[in-house]
């Protein structure tokens, strides 16, 4: 069986990158968030194998999701997506529990590497 | 964490390291005043702990750190041992493999220390104080209750483990803490350098080191550093150590070995059945192609037998073990028992990288066992007679390993008082072992009388061992691995036991004899030539068929004869002459069928079965034939 993902990114552009890299892989992707209150939520619903989270989102950040998704599941793999020069960000998200980052410009290689990363 | 799937892991490493402190104390007892071993048993104590403590073993651990805290004393006071101080030690480390092996099976309820606990604090408290350790243990009047555990973690132990990220890598800082969290779960993790802080700053060049503790070995911790991605490289030290006066390397410390992996022995057995099969699948190839004379069959079967030929050198070069890993445990042996009997010995081991099958090694330490206390006890004199007979007080006694060509002799040997052969030779008359009218024994004779069950001629069967006995475990289990064993003793000067053992038991090259029907196969490790009977002249020696061979007689088998077989021999057969060490016998066969490899399978021989068989092997054509056991020829 494949694995599923949540794609959360403001931008349609990034949403519809990511998820043709992941399904070009052979990975499911089984619901996409535009902020980070609706990735908590749909990582609620969904119970994905793998979030790729955005940084910068309205309403809630990919920071503060990243820290409401795992208080409620500790095992929660979570990818940032971040973009260059966000150093400080990446480094607090990954205290909050993110399990690895991407940087953009997204190469499909590295973004895959990453996802194997994770869910080794 | 389910820690149950480590077990083996830790008993096998704490084996090791245990092992090792018997050597280093040994070492420190020759030369008490070089406290180089003290820096090792320190270490090789600590890193006991810190696994121990990993697998939640707290009596384990709690020895461990009173041991610990003795030697890093006595290695701050850099005073040369004493004998009292040995002995603890010595205590302790036996403790500590009892507490580590109950521990693994669960028992560690039944473990009780509490005694060399108390002591090993008494010393600690004594030497702290200044004093010599026996006073210590002399003025402890009432046991301590062994005290709650303490585990510890020194701020500055562990590794060090230095990394560097890859220069394309992007957000380096994130990078480096995704490293020290993976790092983190398998080890505590300190001295994060440059500090986690910095790893938020855009300048953070993808360098940085930390120190992890924990019993994770190095490739463990390099494997998940690498995990977290991006590292270009990075390198994992040794433990941190601590300064410590006159403190050497320990000379084969457990993280300098490289790229090996620990694989289950029964994996190797598997592997090498069916390798086995396919070795004997490879023989019917051959002789398939061999009937079909078609030169497309002929390649597959010449490139099928290179190919499994490669293999099966592979795979018995796996399964080969140095030697050490077995004699390592006998320099304490012999030194405790000499102390025991109040003898005075030096013990060297020789040839200690030569390498067996793992499954002879295995089987080996019982004989040496019995041999080794042998020559303690009966072997060598107490240093009063040997002064009276003006040898050298300290009497020696070597254990080592030669490689010969395609087998491998240990041998025993002591210079001690040598064997009483008219004493043997009367009690042997008396039991009808050999001819009333003999007048001395061979060493063949000599070996064939100590061999046999029960013989003992000490005059007092000490708790050690009553002479005899052991040799007769000696001689049946060297014979059931296909090997030989044979006697020097000269009175006065010394006994020499030398074992010749084939290299491997697996997988053998053989000529294939008939007899009548059947076929025997007959290992070449022992085969020195073959002539031809009915050609070459035949004599009597001692009342046996015999043909002289360059000037030296060579008693001749004839299988046939042996084995019961009806019918006629032909008129000319071949004889194998078969050697092992000084002796020697000509076999008589009906006829030679080749050579090949055979695959030895074990044997159970039904009772009643001539003591001449030590396995059997599938033919090429799928019908079994015997092993001959040159031994049981000889």
């Amino acid at each position: 069986m494949s694995h599923t993902v949540l794609v959360c990114d403001d931008a349609i552009f990034m949403r519809t990158m990511i998820s043709d890299i992941l399904a070009q892989a052979g990975f499911e992707v089984v619901g996409e968030a535009e902020t980070g209150s609706q990735a908590v939520e749909k990582y609620r619903q969904l119970k994905p194998d793998l979030v790729t989270m955005d940084i910068v989102m309205p309403d809630m950040g990919g920071i503060d999701a990243v820290r409401e998704i795992v208080k409620h599941d500790p095992d929660a793999k979570i990818l940032m997506c971040s973009a260059m020069g966000q150093q400080a960000l990446v480094v607090e998200a990954i205290q909050a529990g993110a399990k690895d980052f991407v940087v953009k410009p997204f190469q499909p290689s590295r973004v895959l590497e990453a996802v194997q990363r994770v869910l080794g | 964490m389910d820690l149950s799937q480590y077990a083996e892991l830790f008993l096998a490493e704490s084996r090791e390291h245990l092992s090792a402190c018997n050597q280093l104390l040994l070492e420190w007892e020759r030369s008490p005043a070089n406290l180089a071993p003290v820096g090792g048993l320190f270490r090789a104590v600590h890193t006991v702990k810190g696994m121990a403590a990993t697998m939640g073993y707290a009596r384990v651990t709690d020895l461990a750190h009173r041991a610990e805290n003795l030697l890093d004393l006595v290695r701050r006071g850099g005073r040369p041992a004493t004998d009292d101080l040995l002995q603890l030690l010595f205590r302790a480390r036996d403790a500590l493999e009892h507490a580590v092996e109950l521990s693994v099976v669960a028992r560690e309820d039944e473990i009780d220390v509490a005694e060399v606990v108390a002591d090993l604090e008494g010393a600690a408290a004594h030497l702290g104080r200044g004093g010599e350790v026996g006073a210590a243990i002399g003025t402890r009047t009432t046991p301590v209750p062994a005290p709650a555990p303490v585990v510890e973690t020194p701020a500055a132990a562990g590794r060090l483990v230095q990394v560097t990220l890859r220069a394309e890598a992007p957000l380096k800082g994130g990078r480096a803490l995704l490293v020290i969290k993976k790092a983190q779960a398998v080890g505590p993790v300190h001295a994060v350098t440059p500090p986690e802080s910095a790893f938020e700053a855009d300048e953070f060049d993808g360098r940085f080191s930390f120190r992890i503790g924990g019993a994770a070995g190095v490739a463990e911790i390099e494997r998940v550093v690498r995990a977290a991605g991006e590292v270009e490289h990075v390198t994992v030290g040794g433990e941190e150590r601590r300064p410590a006066p006159g403190a050497g390397a320990l000379p084969a410390a457990p993280e300098t070995k490289s790229r090996h992996i620990r694989v289950d022995l029964g994996r190797l057995d598997g592997l090498m059945d069916l390798i086995g099969e396919l070795v004997t699948v490879r023989g019917r190839l051959n002789e398939l192609a061999a009937y079909a004379r078609d030169p497309a069959i002929d390649d597959v079967a010449i490139q099928v037998s290179r190919l499994s030929r490669e293999l099966q050198a592979e795979i018995i070069q796996a399964r080969m073990t140095p030697v050490w890993q077995v004699f390592d445990r006998f320099p304490r042996l012999v030194r405790d028992l000499a102390r025991e009997l109040g003898k005075q010995v030096a013990f060297r081991v020789e040839g200690k990288e030569i390498e067996l099958d793992r499954a002879i090694l295995d089987e080996l330490g019982d004989p040496l066992l019995h041999l080794l206390r042998n020559a303690v006890d009966h072997g060598v004199e107490s240093q009063a007679e040997r002064r009276r007979r003006g040898k050298k007080p300290e009497a020696e006694i070597v254990l080592a390993a030669v490689r010969e060509r395609a087998s491998v002799a240990i041998s025993v040997s002591d210079d001690g008082r040598g064997i009483d052969r008219k004493s043997i030779l009367e009690r042997a008359k008396r039991d009808g072992v050999v001819d009333p009218h003999a007048e001395a024994l061979t060493d063949d004779q000599l070996l064939r009388v100590l061999a046999r069950p029960g013989f003992s001629t000490a005059e007092a069967v000490t708790s050690v061992s009553g002479r005899g006995v052991g040799i007769d475990v000696a001689v049946t289990r060297i014979r059931a691995l296909g090997g030989s064993i044979e006697i020097r003793s000269v009175e006065g000067k010394g006994t020499t036991f030398v074992m010749r053992l084939p290299v491997t038991l697996a997988i053998v090259r053989a000529l294939i004899a008939g007899v009548g029907a059947e076929r025997y196969a007959l290992p070449l490790t022992y085969v020195s030539e073959t002539v031809e009977f009915g050609v070459q002249a035949t004599t009597t020696v001692e009342g046996r068929e015999a043909i002289v061979l360059r000037d030296r007689v060579v008693p001749l088998v004839h299988l046939r004869r042996l084995l019961g077989v009806s019918g006629d021999a032909p008129t000319r057969c071949p004889i194998i002459v078969l050697e092992m060490g000084e002796r020697r016998s000509g076999i008589v066969v009906d006829g030679m069928l080749g050579q090949q490899e055979i695959v030895v399978k074990g044997f159970d021989a039904p009772q009643g079965t001539l003591p001449v068989f030590s396995g059997a092997t599938i033919m090429g054509d799928g019908v079994p034939a015997l092993i001959l056991d040159a031994g049981g020829l000889l």
